[in-house]
């Protein structure tokens, strides 16, 4: 171990009580950081997940021929073109090879076809507005998670079967093997039979979505081979818009739409509030760092015989900065790991309380190794910056004022 | 200006050395001198308060810079050096002892020894650490080792400090004062052992002192008034009689009735 690391250890077990508070203030203003981080991460990640665990990530459907610029361009002649497609023409034709290069994409993991019309549940005289979404069960179970969330019930979905929201079969009374009427697009009715029944977390969802087989979808709002949409779940959500991008060059003559657009208000919400929070913490940042400072500040006086002694000696300028360099270094270090302690057993603690006051935590928090490991770093390193003065103070002192008494 | 003998190294060399502190009031605290020390050499440094002993010896040790003139050491200009290499010098060839013994209160005896050794090399062997253990023992503190230095009495500390100049091995000690707040016994002890150091190991020696005992007992005496060599000779030269009735405060002159006491008190 080199001399100036001796010197800067002992100078700080010296320093018994002075060393104990800083480090002290530092493992404090620490474990709010990690605390914060882990408690907003917590909260978003929670909310990222209601938002895009159980819907598509990236969504396909059909692209009538023309994209968002040549529409543009085209406005001059809005009149002329208007009558050539109608609004069918979004739908996606010939999706099969398309479902079949996404199932060999490996960042998607689930893809799901989906037929999707509005239609009316009809009981004792009430009409209930209710949306049609003809599915491969097993395809969309990847992605919605049905089978997790059926209440009652199967997934097989032949024939007349549908399944439908636990809201919906609370309001109207419904029964699993119940026959139902419901009137579909086009005024025409057709009586299905309720083959399950399910909850995915959404009121909205519960109340309106009826699943029934695609095949039969398709049949019943005359579209053919065709269908509206192919919805796709990817490894990582974050990554749904370069992803889309990427896409779009792959596939010509479909539009691909992400969930990062569909939810840029949440995102944006989002990320005012990691602003803030990184506001908070590099406002902590700054406390420890001017903590440090001022007590390496008041520390270079206290030794200042000390550093004298050791430069009538021969310690260099330099040597005798670095004393201070490591001083605050090492505070840095010992402080933020004994933060990053206290921090996760801050988190423990509050799972541990609202655990007891709702009975179940109000949301996952993960203990991020990293970003604590990134936090132990910044604080070092503003550690090291805070202690620059003090050093530079160090390296000016002159033995002989101190000599002389 | 004083040469032991044509032809003979000199060891440290001044060479019309001045020193002004101040940029506004002006004090001229060296006028200029021109003096040799040769290797194992003991010589003390006497004057009034204020005749510029400290300012000297700190030029001397490279601590501070004169304000015209060098210093020669081995014929190797120490004034031309940069801060950087001044602190290696220092490392390398001055021990320091001062007055108020600047011990670092954190370190234990051992350790204190041991920190030129560290500036040194940034690092300690055992060879080394087995050296500083030799050293406080002759200096009388084998016992004490691993004591704090706030633990130790002035005169071990002291004792500590010389054990300290000399571990780096210096052809040179320079000692400001330093048994100045020691008592008489202690003193006595201490400069003993800085006479038996400078006997066995041939390092020299300059003492700044006001202890005129001390002073007398020298090889050689540089007497110092307002900056300026006063007297520069060697006691081996004249009789103690004669060291001491120039030493001895002049209240003092005439104590001694004859030549056995004052041989008495410089023995
Ligand atoms: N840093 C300084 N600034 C201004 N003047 C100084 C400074 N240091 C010393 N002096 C002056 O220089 C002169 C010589 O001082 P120096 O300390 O060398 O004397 P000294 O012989 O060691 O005295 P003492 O026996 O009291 O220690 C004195 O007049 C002193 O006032
Ligand atoms: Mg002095």
């Amino acid at each position: 171990m080199g001399f100036e690391w001796k010197v800067a250890f002992r100078f700080l077990k010296d320093g018994r009580g002075q060393t104990a508070f800083i480090l002290l203030g530092i493992a404090v203003g620490v474990a709010v950081q990690v605390f914060l981080g882990t408690l907003i991460s917590g909260l978003q990640a929670d909310l990222i997940n209601n938002t895009v665990g159980t819907s598509a990530h990236i969504i396909f459907s059909g692209d009538n021929g023309f994209s968002a610029e040549s529409r543009q361009a085209s406005a001059d002649y809005t009149f002329a073109v208007e009558g050539n497609f109608r609004q069918t023409d979004d739908t996606l034709k010939d999706w099969r090879p398309l479902m079949d290069a996404l199932d060999n994409q490996p960042e998607m993991t689930a893809v799901s076809p989906l037929v999707q019309g509005n239609g009316f549940l009809l009981r004792s005289g009430i009409s209930a507005p209710v949306v049609f979404r003809g599915i491969m069960p097993d395809r969309a179970n990847e992605l919605y998670q049905l089978e997790e969330g059926l209440l009652e019930g199967n997934l097989g979905l032949e024939g007349n079967q549908i399944m439908l929201g636990t809201d919906l079969a609370e309001e109207y009374q419904l029964r699993l093997g119940d026959n139902v009427t419901f009137q579909l697009p086009g005024e025409s009715r057709q009586v299905f039979t309720i083959a399950g029944i399910f909850d995915l977390g959404s009121q909205s969802i519960n109340e309106s979505w009826i699943l029934l087989d695609l095949s039969r979808a398709q049949r019943l709002l005359g579209l053919g081979d065709d269908i509206n949409r192919l919805e796709t779940q990817i490894r990582d959500v974050f990554a749904a818009d370069v992803l889309s991008e990427e896409l779009e060059k792959q596939f010509q003559g479909v539009s691909i739409d992400n969930w990062k657009v569909q939810n840029a208000d949440l995102l944006s919400a989002l990320q005012s509030q990691s602003g803030s929070s990184i506001t908070i913490q590099v406002f902590v940042l700054l406390a420890i760092t001017l903590g440090i400072a001022s007590v390496l500040a008041v520390s270079v006086v206290q030794k200042s015989k000390q550093i004298g002694i050791l430069k009538a000696m021969g310690t260099s300028s330099s040597s005798a900065s670095r004393i201070f360099l490591i001083q605050g270094g090492l505070l840095g270090l010992l402080g933020s790991l004994l933060g990053v302690l206290f921090g996760f057993m801050l988190t423990q603690f509050f799972l541990w309380g609202t655990a007891q006051a709702t009975g179940r935590a109000l949301f996952p928090l993960e203990f991020d190794p990293v970003s604590s490991a990134v936090i132990v770093a910044i604080a070092t390193t503003a550690s090291v910056v805070s202690a620059l003065i003090p050093a530079r103070k160090s390296a000016k002192l002159n033995p002989i004022d101190v000599i002389r008494g | 200006m004083l040469r032991l003998g044509e032809g003979e190294i000199v060891l440290l060399e001044t060479r019309g050395i001045t020193k002004v502190y101040g940029t506004v009031f002006k004090t001229t605290a060296l006028g200029g001198i021109d003096l040799n020390f040769d290797p194992g050499e003991f010589a003390s440094i006497i004057g009034y308060s204020g005749s510029g002993k400290t300012t000297l010896l700190n030029i001397l040790g490279a601590l501070d810079r004169p304000t015209d003139g060098s210093v020669w050491f081995n014929n190797v200009e120490v004034t031309a050096m940069n801060d950087r290499e001044l602190a290696e010098f220092r490392n390398r060839n001055i021990g320091f002892i001062f007055q108020f013994h600047h011990l670092l209160p954190e370190f234990t005896a051992l350790e204190n020894v041991l920190i030129p050794t560290w500036i040194k090399t940034h690092s300690s062997t055992r060879q080394k650490e087995e050296r500083a253990r030799e050293l406080l023992e002759l200096v009388g503190l084998k016992e004490r080792i691993n004591n704090k230095a706030t633990d130790l009495s002035g005169g071990q500390q002291q004792r500590v400090a010389i054990a300290r100049s000399l571990i780096n091995e210096p052809a040179i000690i320079l000692a400001d004062e330093p048994t100045g707040n020691l008592d008489s016994e202690t003193t006595e002890q201490v400069y003993e052992l800085m006479r038996e150091i400078n006997a066995r190991l041939n390092t020299a020696f300059i003492v700044v002192t006001h202890n005129d005992h001390i002073a007398a007992k020298s090889d050689r005496i540089v007497e110092m008034k307002d900056g300026m060599i006063l007297k520069d000779y060697l006691t081996g030269e004249r009789s103690k009689d004669d060291v001491w009735q120039d030493v001895a405060p002049k209240y003092c002159r005439h104590c001694y009735k004859d030549s056995d006491e004052v041989n008495n008190q410089l023995l």
